[in-house]
């Protein structure tokens, strides 16, 4: 038995038996899961290689890779509120105004006074600089590549508000424009030239970058602002294990729901660039104690744009390095291909390379592997499309809207693609274990929905079967005490045999198709739901 | 190994049950609680492997971006050199955008195993009038010690393979106008000298050795020229050094002028086209070029050895030696089909054919010399920068190890 085996089966059994075998503790299920009281100190900065994410990832298999249930979800198969998560939309729909404003708590770089170039780079194909504005505040200036104006920023802006109002930890990005009479550079501003040092940074040093964008007529340069995270930057989180220096990081990662489910919203989004450097710990404080905050960074590469140029047709479709696609093509001339090849896009440049008709989120893929989305299980998958379901048509259209494109026809077509790969979405994840929902018990009546009829993806079932159940606690046993065959999914008593039982747990089996899902309800001042299992068809 | 089984069980143990009677609470919080602060008792900053540090250390150097933008204008030059030259290196000095983004410097020196070499300097004003206008003068001076020679005509034997020394200096200064975006228009004139002597490659004899003035004009005397050509473009091309789509149509006519002797002064004509046909999302390219060079003199005069069209080798005819043919007149056709096999890699397989002949009204297709083969063209987006290619023709198997790609 590996090590990491042995690891993850000592965490089981210590988090759902410890030294007895009750299923449910006394505040199950946890809705957040403080992990900030204890204090984390100064840690290091952690910086990580992208070079070696790209081989370990690649050609090795970091990480747990044991097939178990996410590690962090409670007893209802949600995510507790952590300083990884914070639910929204999915749990309460958020106004079409906080959709809109996202993550931002003001309106961006401020406008009293020039901006401060603080440092830039002249190498790369991505130009950029930092300021500091009026307030002191530091923003990173990213732009849109040249030939696809509106692109790459258009793509950060809105995918930032989708990832925010599905629950993680994103930065203020703001879309700006400026001229440059709105640039000073700061005298201890530094530039990277070639093979020499840092030197200090001049006006034309600027012009140079500036000189590499387009602009729009009226002189203007869009970009995007991505403000500094608060706290000190300690480096990446990883998609597997978890930070040795960090005392409230007990689960890890690869095991943790929301960087599961998080294939799911990459692949709605096409955020191919889901790995570890693309993601900030950050050290905040709380409380009079330090903690640790998780990011997800850097979202130029979603949607169709790839931050330097329109997506890749492989991206989505097929790891940068994968043999077996390598080698068939190879020997095969090309003649053989993945579908990716043939898809044809829409000349829109400030949209890239985005898709919906031959999209399929079973077959969506990162840049490289990421051991949290190999260990996604359906379950994990089903909280992660419920969220994606859970942005209506006019969500969409609302955060998009945000995005600046100036195109029309563009816009329409990047909504438009966004609702289909939703559907897709929930479609398939929906349907892959029972989508029986907000389950509730309403004056002692059982009520659910079936989502996924609910959406349109499948007829309503015909029937349920419910198996009423008394439930042992502590020896985690069901017993059966009644079965009804029914057509509705509302007004649904209590059996009266468990109406006068005094055992403090009973439950139900609701079975419809080849599904089932368990519901766990505990007798206190009143019924409260305390678990909720679904099957599978893994 | 031990170290990490350490840290594996030290971490499991952290992670083992506590027993009730310690348990602060019997809630999932309580658990969770518990967990981290025995974990707080043994916290370890971050650990790094060594490949990761030296990985991590090569990105935040910032290596392969200060390479690609050199140091003080400096930057590493590997091949370029004429085809057979061996492996080369050198550098490149180059400052662009000067005198008010008006003006581009480059100079360069490279040398191979070989004992080629080649001297650059360039002075240029591509962007003047708006980009309307371009000027330029430079100079290049080459030595390339063993250059291959078989006779003239498509008939040479590659059994009479020599190989000689070939020294030229060229000043040349180059004037044009850019009417549109990919269309340039323009004249370059200036001096070429030149020179010949026993080739360095021991395996072969040289080129005196076997061949007379008679079957290799100019073999005994070099002369000095002045030229002048007139040269149109169009080149609409997406990535010049790694084209997926558009093509490349260049003419030029060029009148060289024997200095010394009068004897070897000649016109030449060069038409060559490109055509790059994508499918696929440009996964797929149909790359075709289609190239002529004409030579012509006047009664009594000839074009020396070393100046004539050749053709053979990694640029045209593949399944040849370098140089394999060199007569007064040249075509090739080559058709390449490339396809992406990953991100970095295009594979190739591509067919040549062509021949050399001494007059234009000798050329005929029953006569092209042809061969095949298929190739690796290690690649980013922007530029070919390894190419592998292995040609198959009637003298063999040639395999060619390039820094550059084909067309």
């Amino acid at each position: 038995m590996s090590s990491r085996i042995f690891i993850i089966i000592v965490w089981v059994i210590s988090m759902s038996t410890s030294v007895n075998a009750q299923k449910f503790l006394d505040d199950d299920p946890l809705i957040v899961d403080d992990d900030r009281l204890v204090d984390v100190g100064a840690p290091l900065r952690r910086g990580l290689s992208d070079y070696y994410d790209f081989f370990q990832n690649t050609f090795d298999t970091p990480g747990d890779r044991t097939r178990t249930g996410a590690l962090n979800a409670n007893t209802l198969g949600e995510v507790p509120d952590s300083s990884w998560f914070q639910n929204r939309h999915g749990r309460k729909r958020m106004t079409i105004d906080e959709l809109v404003r996202g993550p931002n708590r003001g309106d961006g770089p401020s406008r009293d006074g020039v901006w401060t170039v603080t440092d830039g780079k002249t190498e790369g194909v991505t130009p950029g600089f930092r300021i500091r504005d009026a307030r002191g505040d530091v923003y990173l200036i990213k732009f849109d590549p040249p030939g696809n104006a509106e692109m790459a920023t258009a793509a950060e802006v809105i995918s930032t508000k989708f990832f925010f109002a599905a629950g993680y930890n994103v930065p203020e990005n703001y879309l700006v424009f400026f001229q440059r009479s709105d640039l000073v550079v700061d005298p201890q501003a530094k530039v990277s030239v070639g093979l020499q040092r840092p030197r200090e940074m001049t006006d034309s040093d600027l012009d140079g970058i500036l000189s590499r964008l387009d602009k729009s007529p009226d002189g203007r340069y869009r970009a995007v602002a991505s403000k500094f995270l608060p706290g000190s930057l300690i480096g990446p989180f990883k998609y597997n294990g978890t930070r040795s220096d960090d005392p409230n990081d007990v689960i890890p990662h690869e095991h943790r729901r929301e960087l599961r489910g998080l294939q799911i919203l990459s692949a709605w989004l096409n955020h191919d660039d889901s790995r570890d450097v693309n993601t900030q710990d950050t050290v905040e404080m709380e409380g009079g104690r330090n903690y640790i905050r998780h990011y997800l960074i850097d979202f130029g590469s979603t949607l169709g744009s790839g931050s330097v140029s329109p997506q890749k047709p492989r991206a989505g479709w097929e790891y940068l390095w994968e043999p077996r696609p390598v080698v068939r093509r190879i020997f095969t001339l090309g003649l053989w291909d993945s579908p990716w090849i043939r898809i044809k896009y829409p000349d829109l440049p400030s949209i890239g390379r985005f898709e919906s008709k031959v999209f399929d989120p079973t077959q969506w893929k990162p840049e490289y592997p990421n051991p949290a989305f190999l260990n996604a299980l359906p379950d994990d998958r089903y909280w992660a499309a419920k969220i994606v379901m859970s942005f209506t048509d006019e969500d969409i259209r609302a955060i998009v809207g945000t995005g600046g494109l100036t195109d029309p026809p563009a816009e329409d077509y990047l909504i438009d693609v966004l609702i289909e790969r939703r559907n897709k979405i929930g479609r398939h994840y929906l349907n892959d274990v029972s989508s029986i929902d907000h389950i509730a018990l309403d004056d002692g009546q059982l009520k659910f929905e079936h989502l996924s009829s609910v959406y349109g993806f499948s007829p309503s079932p015909s029937q349920y079967t419910l198996e009423w159940f008394r439930f042992d606690n502590e020896k985690d046993e069901k017993t059966f005490v009644h079965t009804e065959l029914i057509s509705k999914n509302s007004g649904l008593p209590v059996p009266p045999v468990l109406q006068k039982d005094s055992s403090p747990y009973f439950g139900v089996e609701i079975r419809h198709e080849t599904h089932k899902v368990s519901v766990f309800v505990l007798r206190s001042t009143s019924l409260r739901i305390v678990g909720i299992e679904r099957s599978s068809n893994e | 190994m031990l170290k990490h089984k350490v840290r594996i069980s030290v971490v499991a143990l952290l992670l083992l049950p506590t027993p009730r009677y310690l348990s602060a609470s019997d809630t999932r919080a309580g658990r969770l609680q518990e967990q981290r602060l025995k974990k707080s008792q043994t916290l370890q900053p971050p650990q790094r492997s060594s490949l990761e540090k030296y990985l991590y250390d090569a990105k935040e150097q910032r290596f392969l971006e200060r390479y690609q933008a050199g140091w003080r204008g400096f930057h590493p030059l590997f091949g370029g050199l004429s085809t057979g030259s061996g492996f080369a290196f050198g550098t490149k000095f180059q400052k662009t955008r000067m005198m008010g983004g008006k003006l581009d410097l480059t100079a360069s020196g490279q040398a191979s195993f070989k004992e080629y070499q080649k001297y650059e300097l360039n002075i240029a004003a591509p962007r003047l009038a708006n980009e309307h206008l371009f000027l330029s003068f430079g100079f290049v001076q080459r030595s390339s010690p063993q250059e291959d020679f078989f006779g003239i005509g498509s008939n040479s034997q590659e059994k009479d393979r020599t190989n000689f020394l070939l020294e030229d200096t060229r000043y040349e200064g180059t004037l044009g106008v850019r009417p549109l975006r990919n269309l340039m228009i323009g004249g370059r004139g200036g001096i070429l000298n030149t020179n010949t002597a026993s080739g360095t490659d021991n395996r072969f004899p040289s080129t005196e050795e076997v061949f007379s003035p008679t079957t290799a004009p100019g073999l005994d005397q070099q002369p000095d020229y002045t030229y002048g050509a007139a040269f149109a473009e169009y080149d609409s091309r997406d990535a010049p050094l790694n084209p997926r789509s558009g093509g490349l149509y260049r003419i030029e006519g060029a009148q060289y002028s024997d200095r010394d002797f009068d004897s070897y002064s000649f016109r030449r004509m060069d038409i060559e086209l490109q055509q790059y046909l994508p499918f696929f999302n440009q996964r797929r390219v149909i790359a075709m070029r289609g190239r002529l060079q004409l030579t012509d003199t006047e009664a009594g005069k000839q074009v020396p050895f070393y100046l004539l069209p050749v053709l053979g080798g990694s640029e045209d005819l593949r399944g040849f030696r370098e140089f394999r043919f060199r007569d007064n007149q040249s075509i090739v056709f080559n058709l390449e089909y490339r396809w992406e096999a990953f991100s970095g890699l295009d594979m190739a397989i591509f067919g040549d054919a062509g021949n050399v002949f001494p007059r234009v009204n000798d050329i005929k297709l029953s006569e092209f010399e042809t061969s095949y083969g298929f190739g690796f063209r290690f690649n980013t987006a922007k530029s070919v920068f390894i190419r592998l290619d292995f040609g198959f023709g009637r003298e063999g198997t040639h395999t060619f190890f390039k820094f550059n790609h084909v067309f």
